[in-house]
């Protein structure tokens, strides 16, 4: 028996070796900020970003024609030093800096661009549509789906039709279709970033038939990735951490503040982000999980001696709605009774949205009476927004044709499991039965069957969101265009669309925003959403921390920040 | 006996082939995609041309292209969701880690079971009985989520015992690797205790007592190699989970484990790395039930005939 | 193989008849304990019904008062025993009908464990031969699959066929058991193969099969009653397994649908709520797994105590 007894105690002494050789770390020196980017990135190619940590590392690697300032988060010029822009702002000449350096030491050039968005046209992301406000972006990009469809067929597209012209070597010129005001904004965002293709050569695969050029994954680990921003990828630990280290050949490599950043992955573990920061493991939650936040704050409020400095909550970039499904009968037939403007304004006008900010959230959000975030935009003319008032929802359901409620379906509110919405839509569903009369069912759906469900526009009423990706309004109206793909709620209406195709092409800004404060008011007049709060923003940062910009983009340009400890 | 091993071994790359297609075809029908991200809906050329790159846009094409790499290369594919990774990578980083975790566990699940499952055995109908048993049910009377948040919250918050978020030494593993043997060790209590019960009532036991021997030294010398049987069988299995990690664990104290990757690779949708990561579980499984079959044989070389004399 | 070495233990109680059964069972301290409890938690849960299910009583489980969001428990009246949760609805009346729809999700996947199991398991054994050799594979074969998926695909795709013919809260239930009993059967299949295999070949039945009983009579008269043991030993440690697959399906948010509690249900909710190292609200995770701790505790003692009832032999065991 003795001899069994042997097995444990060897499986032990086999453990503490084989912890002390996981545990190795080569000597490395410690990073001057470390901090946590609610959980891991899930790709560093520009151009399939979309998710908000992976841009925020994005911009510490990669730099496009334009930059952000590290404060206002303004575009202001990046690897171009110098852009000329014609008089009727559809020309744009850009200059590359001679002194801006991939990480491997080659110089910046414009056919780094071309090849980069050349590539977004050709092999499509979630973000590839801004590309189409480029003269013959548009129709390249589907005369080129439609090649790869059918090559032997059809000619292949020629690339010469698209307004993007190398001049020289450092010279880039870009013509738009019409004028674009927030062009400069555009151009700092990542579908527009450059891509090194020499370093991505290696990982190429063309297709024989076609000629079209895909690029293993690969080419985003280090020591492939070569970006011509002020940070190189130098080391990506899965599920670890991610490590940046200042790139020697940045132009602005004097004003990059924090030679080595380690980024940390926690992912999904709200508790442990905390308690790391606590700890002092880390500099900067990026996005404090809700729940503490609100405890902190809610702390703060109880007893003011303990009120967190260190706790940022701000509004943030994006509101919180729920959608209506605005098709006339659903998916397996029954009519839809959400089709009808009157029910969805009814329903939209009954809600009390102060319960949900106080008891769920907790997080002082605004309540929100519009779609595009109130003030978020200094120059925009608010439209009227949807008011609070349950005798007129009630009255317009009766109109309708539910007076009480009666006849109404019994149809479900469908949200993504796992965070607050369960407690938000049952308050909400008990908020409309006890004011309208109706009774609707909760669904709670796994994340990934939500997706599909809220894509394929399988619902009756849903829980959404929905952040602006630049600086302007459009990037919400955009959305509920008929034509949008993600419009969600298949509204339609013929106005809007013009109000919002006017706006695009209209040069004045005072009267674009005008028109597209038309367009909004159409919007919530027929509320194919029900918007409910606007998100905000919630970080710990250090008290020593300083240069992380706290705007409502939620967005940080790594390179000026600094941990003065 | 050598033959029934080969025997078993040989079945081994077809029971996984099954597994591999009915794993393959439930992942396939779910709804929903690996590319998808959230709010905004995927441009369907983009998704068109990432399930073309992944052979994953027709069912054919994905079980043409994948199981060869695999027999071929060992080559599990890339991973849908983390694209920069492949699933050799990501298993490879995390297996250990799990295995590292496991095996702790699973020891002191082992020692702490048996121990109070003998005691309570003999000291059967005590106070001891039922105070031990129920401290070690604890596993399997609250939610393993409950039992490792409250390890946690109680021994690196309040009582700042343990550190947290660090991997790197035999330290980190304590906290949560009893918090990953509560569950072993509550059903290895209790087999242990219904077998040593079983087995103290056996007529040589009352013969070695007769005969003048100590209480203890029949205890060890005679009852616990029979008694040891069935928690042997329970090991294998429980080896199995065990050392492919647990997703509670490795999300309440943040250990880059395996377990994760069961949960979160169904949750995106993310083929590739759900086959992966249930291939490596069936492979622990199958072998660790052979090696408990072997294991049998060790423990008792008389293990055909012990039938009979019960 | 393996198996049939645990229910060995089981198949020395072979030749004990229905009757003296009870008296067995009342004999054995552990079940008197785990059962005396239990039925006091089901008769408190299921008795409350009336109380929680009805609309405008106080311990309504759906019952909002945003005032009283997050209160701590109070003596002044009895909903707000165990205080309040979020939405200010009283954790007393969650807690009580959580345990009923728990309790109830446990009892129907042990029902479908049984059914299935039993099926799978005296068709394996009795048969034998390349049946038994096919349905164990089978057996293998889902133990591998990764448990998660199966709970996913079942629920979705049994979701809306039973949406049709009954109403949804009752619906997402009839899946959840479903999804969890079609999981769990496995082992049950295997212990009543095992059982069946070892009762085949002892020397009674070739006793009765020398008398000239038809294989019926062999089959309910003698195989059948030395099945029911392991059968109610395993249905009843299946039951808080089932409550505790439940909660874990509620932690990754995929459980029972809101606004229907079960212990598991309101212990994921209270988890941060109570952990959190800020203001812990310490009573929405206190009192479910209180009670959810008692209840597997006492089922775990029950399923104890029927095995050593099964097994008197073991009354013996004192050295």
């Amino acid at each position: 028996m003795m001899r069994l007894a042997i097995i444990p105690l060897g499986l032990l002494a086999l453990l503490a070796v084989a912890m002390g050789w996981l545990g190795r770390r080569i000597d490395e020196p410690p990073a001057d900020f470390r901090f946590i980017n609610s959980g891991d990135i899930r790709t560093l190619d520009p151009q399939s970003m979309s998710w908000n940590q992976d841009i925020r590392i994005g911009y510490a690697i990669y730099e496009g024609l334009y930059t952000l300032h590290p404060q206002t988060l303004k575009a202001i010029p990046g690897t171009a030093e110098r852009i000329d822009i014609s008089n009727d702002k559809t020309i744009y000449t850009f200059h590359i800096r001679r002194n801006a350096g991939w990480t491997d030491g080659r110089p910046v050039l414009a056919r780094d661009f071309v090849f980069a968005w050349r590539r977004m046209l050709e092999h499509p992301g979630d973000y590839t549509y801004l590309l189409d406000y480029i003269k013959g972006a548009e129709a390249y990009r589907a005369a080129y789906a439609r090649f790869l469809e059918r090559p032997a067929e059809l000619p292949r597209p020629d690339f010469a039709s698209v307004g993007i012209e190398v001049l020289d070597e450092r010279t880039l010129r870009v013509s738009l279709n019409h004028p674009v005001t927030f062009f400069p904004d555009l151009l700092a965002f990542p579908p527009y970033f450059p891509l090194h293709q020499e370093a991505m050569k290696p990982f190429e695969q063309v297709d024989p038939v076609t000629g079209h050029r895909t690029y293993d994954m690969r080419f985003m680990r280090p020591p492939h990735l070569q970006t011509n921003g002020p940070y190189r990828l130098a080391a990506w630990d899965f599920k670890r951490r991610v490590r940046l280290v200042a790139n020697e050949h940045y132009w602005d490599r004097a004003n990059v503040r924090s030679p080595i950043i380690d980024m940390i992955v926690v992912e999904d573990n709200k508790l442990g982000e905390f308690l790391r920061y606590e700890a002092g493991v880390v500099d900067w939650v990026a996005d404090l999980a809700a729940d503490i936040a609100a405890e902190l704050l809610a702390q703060g409020r109880r007893d003011p001696s303990r009120r967190r400095q260190d706790l940022h909550i701000h509004p943030a970039f994006g509101t919180y709605f729920y959608t209506f499904n605005c098709l006339p009968r659903f998916k397996d037939g029954r009519p839809n009774p959400f089709s009808d403007p009157r029910v969805r304004r009814a329903f939209a006008m009954a809600i009390d949205r102060r319960p949900i900010i106080q008891n769920v959230t907790r997080l002082d959000e605004q309540p929100a009476y519009h779609y595009v975030p109130l003030r978020s935009f200094p120059d925009y003319p608010p439209p009227r927004g949807i008011p609070q008032d349950l005798e007129e929802a009630r009255r317009l359901l009766a109109e309708a044709g539910y007076p009480g409620g009666k006849g109404f379906p019994r149809l479900k509110l469908t949200f993504n499991t796992g965070f607050n919405h369960g407690d938000v839509a049952q308050i909400i569903r008990r908020q409309w039965r006890d004011g309208l009369g109706v009774e609707l069912e909760l669904e709670g759906v796994e994340s990934g069957e939500f997706s599909q469900r809220l894509h394929n526009v399988e619902y009756a009423v849903a829980r959404a969101s929905w952040y602006g990706d630049y600086d302007d309004v459009s990037t919400f109206t955009d959305k509920y265009l008929s034509t949008s793909d993600n419009n969600d709620s298949k509204w339609a209406n013929t106005d809007y669309d013009r109000l919002c195709a006017r706006a695009a092409r209209e040069p004045d800004p005072a009267a674009r925003l005008a028109l597209l404060s038309q367009a909004e008011q159409i919007l919530l007049e027929e509320c194919p959403i029900l918007p409910i709060y606007y998100y905000v923003n919630r970080s710990l940062q250090k008290p020593y921390v300083t240069g992380i910009a706290h705007s409502p983009r939620n967005l940080v340009m790594l390179k000026a920040v600094f941990a003065q400890r | 006996m050598l033959k029934t091993v080969v025997w078993r071994i040989v079945q081994f790359p077809l029971i996984l082939a099954i597994i591999y297609l009915l794993t393959f075809a439930l992942a396939w029908m779910a709804p929903g995609s690996p590319f998808e991200a959230g709010d905004r809906k995927i441009d369907p050329m983009a998704e068109k041309t990432l399930r073309e790159q992944f052979h994953a846009d027709k069912w054919y094409k994905f079980l043409g292209y994948y199981p060869y790499r695999i027999l071929r290369y060992g080559d599990l594919g890339r991973s849908m969701r983390y694209q920069g990774f492949t699933v050799n990578e990501i298993i490879g980083q995390s297996l250990p880690v799990s295995v590292a975790l496991g095996i702790f566990a699973l020891s002191v699940a082992t020692l702490a079971g048996i121990g109070v499952g003998t005691l309570a055995a003999v000291r059967r109908g005590g106070l001891f009985d039922w105070l031990s048993l129920s401290l070690a049910m604890v596993g399997i009377s609250l939610p393993s989520f409950v039992a490792a948040s409250l390890l946690l919250t109680l021994f690196s918050v309040h009582w700042p015992v343990f550190p947290i978020g660090r991997f790197e030494s035999l330290a980190d593993l304590v906290l949560p690797g009893i918090a990953l043997s509560l569950i072993p060790m509550a059903y290895i209590a209790r087999l242990t205790r219904v077998s040593m019960i079983d087995v103290l009532s056996n007529d040589y036991v009352r013969t070695a007592r007769a005969k003048g021997l100590a209480r203890w030294a029949v205890i060890w010398k005679h009852c616990l190699r029979n008694a040891f049987l069935p928690v042997l069988s329970y090991l294998g299995p429980a080896a199995a989970a065990t050392f492919t990690g647990s997703f509670v664990v490795e999300k309440v104290f943040d250990i880059p484990g395996l377990g994760q990757h069961f949960v979160n690779g169904v949750r995106n949708r993310d083929q590739t790395l759900i086959l992966g990561a249930v291939m490596v579980y069936s492979l622990f499984l199958m072998s660790f039930n052979l090696l408990v079959d072997i294991g049998y044989t060790v423990v008792d070389p008389r293990i055909e005939l012990s039938k009979d004399e019960g | 193989m393996k198996d049939e070495k645990e229910s060995d233990l089981m198949s020395s109680s072979l030749i004990l008849h229905p009757s003296s059964l009870l008296g067995h069972a009342l004999a054995s301290g552990r079940l008197r304990f785990g059962g005396a409890i239990l039925l006091l938690i089901a008769l408190g849960c299921v008795g409350t019904l009336p109380l929680t299910l009805r609309h405008g009583n106080p311990l309504h489980y759906d019952r909002q008062n945003p005032a009283l969001s997050r209160q701590g428990p109070q003596t002044a009246a009895t909903a707000q025993w165990f205080g309040m949760d979020l939405l200010g609805r009283s954790l007393l009346g969650r807690c009580m009908l959580g345990g009923a729809i728990s309790l109830g999700v446990g009892l129907g996947a042990a029902i479908i464990s049984v059914v299935l199991g039993l099926g799978v398991g005296l068709l394996a054994g009795y048969r034998g031969g390349w049946v038994d050799g096919l349905l164990m594979r089978m057996v293998d074969v889902l133990y591998g699959l990764p448990y998660l998926l199966l709970v996913i695909l079942l629920k979705i795709a049994l979701e809306r066929p039973l949406g049709k013919v009954m109403p949804p809260m009752a619906s997402n239930l009839v899946v959840l058991f479903l999804a969890i009993g079609l999981v769990s059967w496995l082992t049950m299949a295997r212990v009543v193969r095992g059982q069946v295999l070892s009762l085949r070949n002892q020397p009674f039945v070739e006793a009765a099969r020398a008398a000239g009983l038809t294989e019926w009579r062999i089959f309910f008269g003698h195989l059948l009653p030395n099945l029911i043991g392991p059968v109610i030993v395993y249905a009843t440690l299946i039951v808080p397994q089932a409550i505790l697959q439940e909660s874990f399906l509620s932690f990754l948010g995929i459980g029972v649908q809101q606004p229907l509690p079960t212990w598991g249900s309101l212990a994921a909710e209270g988890l941060m709520p109570a952990l959190n190292t800020v203001n812990s609200h310490w009573w929405l995770l206190v009192y479910p797994c209180v009670l959810l701790a008692v209840t597997l505790l006492s089922l775990n003692f029950m399923g104890d105590g029927l095995r050593d009832v099964f097994d008197p032999r073991r009354e013996s065991a004192k050295i």
